[in-house]
């Protein structure tokens, strides 16, 4: 970001409720503000309750845009990648959830939206690569990462599963970085179904960022993207 | 209750102007349905006046509601209104990325609501220059020359015109005849709006300002001048009556400022709107807009108004 350019916010005169759900939502000041207070929380519980550890963190690119991928078992997931980065990196930074279960009710969208920061995707057949076009062209834009999970969906045994090929939908043919990491722990801690986390330890290792720039952005492409990363990502694991 | 009731309503300004108000919002849906049976309005436009009926259905009674509450509620009110409009125009113009210096502006912001509340003029001019030197002084020391003139500058603009300008409506609460005088003044510059509308569209042949504002025409403009000019002399003479400010000529000058500051303000906004190419600030209220677009005729007015009624001895100040 150089040049201050009068540039409206891209949610400009949307009523509040397609706000929340829209993929084009810019933080305010307010939302910034919980979603600082909220980070700094999470930071606080996951290295008192998990001792959560970070290795790696020299991999990061210097600022957005980029997307950080990982192997997905548990909701803590999220929150130990996003407190993985130190908050200047944060800036900008947008989970991708799941729609049918993070924006679906009004108050769970409204602490998605304006707390967490996060953007729907949506999982119904056909809307998925829609959702994915205007991710990807907001990403090549500049000025916001991703989190997202390439699985997606939590793995319920704790053994990773292949990745879709969403991810290469969204980074094929463009130099956005994507960071592979690996989260160690996170299954054992707090698996799908269980309500209160254990008291486990949190290990996330952050691998060498990749680009896709030389990939075609089609079909074939998007699915070396996956393989490719989905590789990085075992590789990370050690196993 | 009634000791409340008594106060509010002591003066004959503001028990006229409730049932005015009230009355109007009662009658005109009945116009409104009475033009639609003549055949006078297509289904677009009425479609459009009840709209805009049912928003100040709403609208009216938040704007009536602190005045008559009292003056805590009055700069409250004001207080909230600032914060909304400083926030429309941040959207607007982008300035909302740049949370630190959108930060100092709602700062500042909170800082003229409290110099308000604690009636100290002192404090609340000082913050004009203050909260200016802050921003300017801040976004400095981030260390981003690039685009250093035009963050500050829209941040300074931001806080002086929603922040600072707004804050001379608050600090009128502090006058003892505050109920009366923010409620005429309410009602001349919303009338003046009306009026220039009224008037311009069936009589305004030559354009005002075409490329700002394509609307407007110079038979509006004038229309309004006077139309204003006389609402002010009739409303503020009962207002200020036994005062200094109780004199003809004052008043017409009153009414002049409203007036043309009141159109002024209005095209302003257009030339952000413009300038920025957006229609509305924002949708909350169907039929106007954002509240920028409703109160954007305020914004010049406010100061003007508050410094020709303090120099003729109004507004009583502590510290």
């Amino acid at each position: 970001m150089d040049d201050f350019k009068l540039d409206p916010a891209k949610d400009l005169g949307l009523p509040l409720d397609e706000r929340m759900k829209s993929l084009r939502r810019e933080p305010e000041l307010v939302d910034s503000g919980l979603n600082m207070l909220w980070w700094t929380a999470v930071r606080a519980y996951l290295g008192a309750w998990h001792r959560l550890e970070v290795l790696g963190r020299d991999n990061l690119p210097a600022g957005p845009p980029f997307v950080l991928i990982a192997n997905h078992a548990s909701h803590l997931d999220t929150f130990a990648l996003g407190a993985a980065l130190p908050w200047r990196r944060r800036r900008a930074l947008f989970p991708i959830a799941a729609g049918d279960t993070f924006f679906e009710s009004l108050p769970v969208a409204a602490f998605a939206a304006f707390v967490l920061n996060a953007l729907p995707l949506w999982r119904r057949r056909g809307v998925g690569r829609h959702t994915l076009e205007q991710l990807r062209v907001r990403l090549v834009e500049g000025g916001c990462s991703y989190i997202l999970f390439p699985e997606g969906t939590r793995s319920r045994g704790g053994d990773m599963a292949p990745f879709k090929p969403g991810i290469g939908m969204l980074v094929a043919g463009t130099e956005v970085p994507v960071v592979p990491c690996h989260i160690e722990g996170a299954h054992a801690a707090l698996p799908p179904g269980r309500h209160l986390p254990r008291w486990k330890k949190l290990r996330v290792r952050i691998g060498e960022p990749r680009t896709f720039k030389a990939t075609p952005n089609d079909r074939e492409g998007w699915a070396a993207v996956a393989e490719d990363l989905e590789r990085a990502v075992k590789d990370l694991s050690g196993s | 209750m009634s000791g409340w009731l008594e106060t509010a309503f002591a003066h004959p300004v503001t028990r006229l102007l409730t049932l005015v108000t009230v009355a109007a919002l009662v009658l005109a849906p009945l116009l409104i349905l009475a033009l639609r049976k003549l055949g006078k309005t297509s289904d677009k436009l009425h479609a459009e006046l009840l709209s805009r009926w049912r928003t100040w259905c709403i609208l009216a009674p938040l704007m009536l509601g602190p005045v008559l509450l009292g003056r805590g509620f009055t700069i409250a009110a004001i207080c909230l209104l600032s914060l909304a409009c400083y926030r429309e125009y941040s959207r607007a113009t982008g300035l909302f990325r740049e949370k630190t210096v959108s930060l100092l502006a709602v700062t500042g912001i909170l800082a003229v609501a409290f110099a308000a509340a604690d009636r100290w003029y002192g404090f609340f001019m000082a913050l004009g220059p203050l909260t200016v030197s802050i921003i300017a002084a801040v976004e400095v020391l981030r260390d981003k020359p690039k685009g250093y003139i035009q963050r500050t500058a829209l941040g300074v603009f931001g806080f002086l015109f929603f922040g600072f300008s707004f804050g001379h409506l608050a600090f009128l609460a502090n006058d003892e005849r505050y109920r009366p005088l923010l409620l005429a003044l309410l009602f001349c510059v919303e009338l003046n709006d009306i009026a220039g509308f009224v008037i311009g569209k069936p009589l305004g042949k030559r354009k005002l300002i075409p490329e700002t504002s394509p609307g407007k025409t110079l038979a509006g403009a004038v229309g309004a001048l006077v139309f204003t000019c006389g609402l002010t002399l009739v409303l503020m003479h009962q207002v200020f009556a036994g005062t200094a400010l109780d004199r003809w000529p004052l008043l017409l000058t009153l009414g002049v400022i409203i007036s043309v500051g009141g159109q002024l303000g209005d095209l302003m906004l257009s030339s952000i709107k413009r300038d920025v190419g957006i229609k509305d600030f924002d949708v909350l209220l169907p039929g106007h807009g954002g509240l920028l677009d409703r109160f954007d005729s305020f914004v010049l007015v406010a100061p003007a108004v508050f410094h020709f009624v303090r120099y003729f001895g109004g507004v009583s100040v502590g510290h």
